[in-house]
Parts: structure tokens; sequence; C-alpha cells
């Protein structure tokens, strides 16, 4: 089972905006890893970085590795990467919204031959009855979460080692938000580690095993998720669960220069 | 009527070839939202090809064949030289390459070919004529509309039943996600590129039996597919094959009805007829019979 491994990782974007500056990160196997940050940290480009998918923005790694196990990402083509095992959700669900549901679920499979392919797709028509019902429905027509579930269940189909998954919290109903979460202990339960971006930092950290902060393309604070949890600064700026009355500015200059410190 | 019956024809044999020229575009167009102006090079080339082939002594069907899989691999070359280099550049880059690369192969058949007329064999006799009702049909044409029917089918057969159908269609849609899960997109685009050449070998080769002959600029002709494609909606391959059928028999019609009664201005105003039909679409329905309503959810 394998172990995805980041280390030092740089990335450049238009040759000259550094947007990650040297971040380490490992993802063990088996577990879920959280990666949390405010917009514009570089967790999106993180993953980007590890699946391939930096040229198509105009991105590079400039220097670090990505490792999986003893073999390197770093260069590889998006599609090489999918086949040694990992897999990846882009962030807002972005089904293919003129195709069928089954469609979309092939889409996945470019991987697996003809009959494997069909036992996957009528695996998660299984798994999923509403997506088994809608399965020839074109997916630009489901629900929020129903589209969910198609792009984690197609990136699912090559029965990946680990999956990416770039905020799927995002823009759905706290019911549905359930719904993933248990989609993903599933995952897990099912010997797939996960690499988990999210700005819900508190679902995120209660299924997590291990974190990691980002800001501004530096990680400033990881640890398991219990001591993530248990840390006042990720408490107060990242699950609103600080000390109560009011704060002034200074205290905040005080957590910005403490980060600066840190990293 | 047996007029009718024999324009309705040989404009439905127009049509088909209008069909494979235009689907050509297409192909291209959603994989890559590339508008390839070379595709008329490569009907010229696939029927010079053809002709070339089979003064060699290949026996007609092979040599078909060998010339539609030729004109497919100078298609992919050109994809894998000279545009994959630019996948990520702004489409307007990539536009106007396909217009050097227009201009590059019609200089390369010169040489290769020269300037002179040239007869496209067929396995019939050229003028052989059948019976049907009181008409007069040239085999030609039925030829003509039978394979575009067949080839058409196995392009619907391909794009939803086969495992690249689908990953063109994924690419198609949105580039990053087939990245994502996997597709390998260049091998996508370049076999997008290798069906446009394939197609439009195919469509010079009907083209150019009678009554046209095979040049160098059959290109400039089957260029008069372009309205075809505008009319059909440039991203939907079934709008492009009726708009393509449709405008083949409208012209056809448009020469025998309406051309006698322009005198000299009317010699040849069915050859501008498509464009017309195109121009009213652009004022009223700009996006073609079929073309893309993005799928929302309301």
């Amino acid at each position: 089972m394998p172990t995805l491994e980041i280390a030092n990782l740089e990335v450049v974007y238009h040759s000259v905006v550094r947007v990650l500056s040297g971040i380490s990160l490992v993802v063990p196997e088996g577990s879920i890893v959280a990666l949390l940050g405010p917009n514009g940290a570089g967790k999106t480009t993180t993953l980007r970085a590890i699946t391939g998918l930096l040229p198509l923005h105009d991105g590079e790694v400039v220097r670090g590795s990505i490792q999986l196990d003893d073999n390197s990402l770093v260069n590889l083509e998006a599609d090489a990467i999918v086949r040694s095992g990992l897999a990846q959700v882009l962030e807002g669900r972005r089904v293919l919204v003129d195709l069928s549901v089954e469609e979309n679920l092939l889409a996945g499979a470019w991987s697996l031959n003809r009959s494997q392919a069909s036992d996957r797709v009528d695996h998660f028509c299984a798994r999923f009855p509403i997506l088994g019902e809608r399965r020839h429905h074109l997916a630009g027509y489901l629900s929020g979460g129903e589209q969910q579930m198609v792009a984690i269940a197609r990136a699912l189909m090559p029965q990946p080692e680990i999956v990416l998954l770039d905020e799927p919290s995002l823009g759905l109903a706290p019911r549905i938000v359930d719904e993933v979460v248990k989609l993903i202990r599933e995952i897990r339960e099912s010997g797939v580690s996960v690499l988990l971006v999210e700005q819900n930092a508190s679902m995120a950290l209660d299924l997590a095993d291990a974190g990691y902060v980002l800001e501004n393309g530096r990680i400033v604070a990881s640890g398991t998720a219990e001591e993530l949890r248990g840390d006042a600064d990720i408490r107060e700026f990242y699950l609103g669960l600080g000390s109560t009355g009011s704060r002034g500015y200074r205290d905040v200059k005080h957590y910005r220069r403490k980060r600066r410190w840190l990293s | 009527m047996s007029g009718l019956l024999q324009l309705l024809v040989s404009g439905l044999a127009l049509g088909a070839i209008y069909a494979l020229v235009a689907l050509g575009f297409v192909v291209i167009y959603r994989a890559s939202q590339v508008f390839n102006f070379a595709q008329g090079e490569f009907v010229a080339f696939g029927a010079l090809m053809m002709v070339s082939l089979h003064a060699e002594g290949l026996p007609w069907l092979a040599a078909v064949a060998l010339s539609c899989v030729l004109t497919g691999l100078l298609g992919a070359l050109v994809e894998r030289v000279l545009l994959r280099p630019l996948v990520g550049r702004p489409v307007f880059v990539t536009i106007i390459l396909t217009i050097f690369v227009g201009a590059l192969l019609r200089a390369g058949m010169t040489i290769a070919w020269g300037h002179e007329l040239r007869g496209m064999p067929t396995p019939w006799d050229t003028m052989a004529e059948v019976q049907v009702l009181d008409a007069q049909l040239l085999v030609n044409s039925l030829g003509a509309m039978a394979t575009g029917a067949l080839v058409l089918g196995l392009y619907f057969v391909l794009i939803r039943r086969t495992r690249m159908g689908v990953a063109m269609r994924a690419t198609a849609s949105d580039q990053e996600v087939a990245l994502a899960l996997g597709i390998p997109v260049g091998r996508v685009f370049g076999a997008t590129w290798f069906l446009a050449g394939a197609l439009a070998a195919l469509a010079g080769i009907f083209l150019g039996m009678y009554p046209r002959n095979v040049d160098i600029h059959l290109g400039f002709v089957a260029l008069r597919a372009f309205p075809a494609v505008i009319v059909g909606g440039l991203d939907s391959a079934m709008g492009t094959v009726i708009a393509g059928i449709l405008l083949g028999v409208l012209e056809l019609l448009c020469q025998g009805y309406i051309n006698p009664h322009l005198g000299e201005f009317g010699k040849n105003f069915h050859a501008v007829f498509p464009y017309f039909v195109m121009i009213l679409f652009l004022m009223v329905r700009p996006y073609g019979l079929f073309g893309s309503r993005e799928v929302e959810r309301v």
C-alpha cells in the first residue's frame, strides 16, 4: 500500500507568481489527511501539482519532490499519474453536464476494459440508488448532492489507492454534507487513503486522522486532528471557537506575527 | 416529376458530401474549440491520393481505404507536430496556425501533383445511370449517399458506444476534468484529427467524381460545407449532418428552379445560395439548428 509524500514543494505560475514556497506533507496509507487554509493559500495548487494538472494552468514545479512510494510524480503526464493509483475530485464537482450519469462514470474508466467498466458502473449504481435511477439522465440536471456523488464515484472508477478531494462540501446543504462525510469514511474503510482539502475545518478535522494548515503557500501548523482541534489559534481562526468577548486589532496582529515567526 | 427526383437525388448526394466535410470541422471543433481552416486541403489531399493510388494499380476499395488512412495520418501528424505544443495557449493562435497549415499543404500538393485536372476513378462506369421510376439517376450520386449514410452511422456508434467516443465527448465538455480522470487528452486530440482527415478524404473522393475533376483546388469547393457547419450549430454533429444534407438539396433545387429565372446573373447563383441561408441563420438563430444552449439546472 502506498504512501504519498511531498517534500519542499515549490510551485510557480506564469514563471513569476510563487504560490507554494516549500511545503511538505505525508499521506500515510489508509488514512485521511486534511489540508486546511483560507482562500488563495495554495490548497488547490497542491492538488494540481500532485495530479499533473499544473501545465494546464501555466504552472510549474520548480523544486521539491512528490513521491508515491518510490515513484516520483513530478513532471509525469496526468493520465500516467492516474494510472499509478491516484484520483482527484476537482473543486465544484465539475460533472460533464452534457453526458449522462453512466457516461460520466465511464469517462473515469479509461484504464479499464469494457466488462470491468460496466461492473464498476453497476457497483456505483447499486451503492447510490438515486444514480442508478437516473443512469441515463444528463448529469447536468442532477441536484448538487447527486452531482457530487457522480464526481466522487467517477474518480473511484479505476479503484485508485489515494483520492484527492477538493472541497467536497462546497455549496451543499448540511444534510448532504453529512452524506459526503459518510462516503469519505466508507472510502477509507475500503482501504483507500484520502487527502481532503476543505474550508469547512470542523468537518474536516472530525474526519481526518491528521491535518496541515496552509497559509500563503507555507504550512503554518500540522499535527494529528486531535492536536489541531486543541490548538488555540486553530480553534479561533478556523473553528470559530475562540475566547469570547471583544478582541482588539492588536491581538490579530499578534497572531500574524506569530505566524510569520512560525513560517 | 422526374426532374424533381433527379435534382433531389443529386442534392442528397451533394449534401452527404457536405455533411462529411462539415463533420470533420465539428469533430475537431468540439474536442479543442479549434476551427480547422486546413480541412479543405485535407479533402484535396485525400482525393489526389486516391487518384495516385488507383493509378498505381490498387483495387478501388483498397485505394479508398488507404487514402482515408493516409489523410487521417496526415491530420494526426499536423496535430502532433504543430498544434500539440500550443495546447493551453489561446485558441486563436491555433486557428491562425491552421490557415498556415492549409497554405503549406496546398504548396506541397502543387509540388507533388502539379496543376492538371485528373479524373476520379470509379468502380462503375463514370456516367453509369440507373432508371428509377422515370428518372435517370447517376450511380455516383447513389454511391455518395450510401457512403455518407454508412459513415455517419458509424460515427454516431463511435461517439456513443466506444471508450474513445466517451473520452472525446468528455474532453469536449471539460478538458481539465478529462485530464484529472486520466484520459490521455493529447491522444484524444490526435484521434479527432485522424478522424477529420479520414472523413475529408472520403468526401474528396466522392466530390471528385463526375461532374467534377480532381485538382489541388478541390478544397475550395469543399469550403462550401462551411455554411452547413454554421447552420447546423458549430458544436453539434447531428445538426451539421442535417444542415449539410439540407443545404445540398437546397443548392441543387436552387440550380434547377431559381437559376433559370435569373438569366445571365443566375448562372452560378446556386453556388452562393447556401451562404444566403447561412446569413439568414446568423441573423435569426446564430447558434444554429442544434448548437449548444448550455445545460443548466434551474
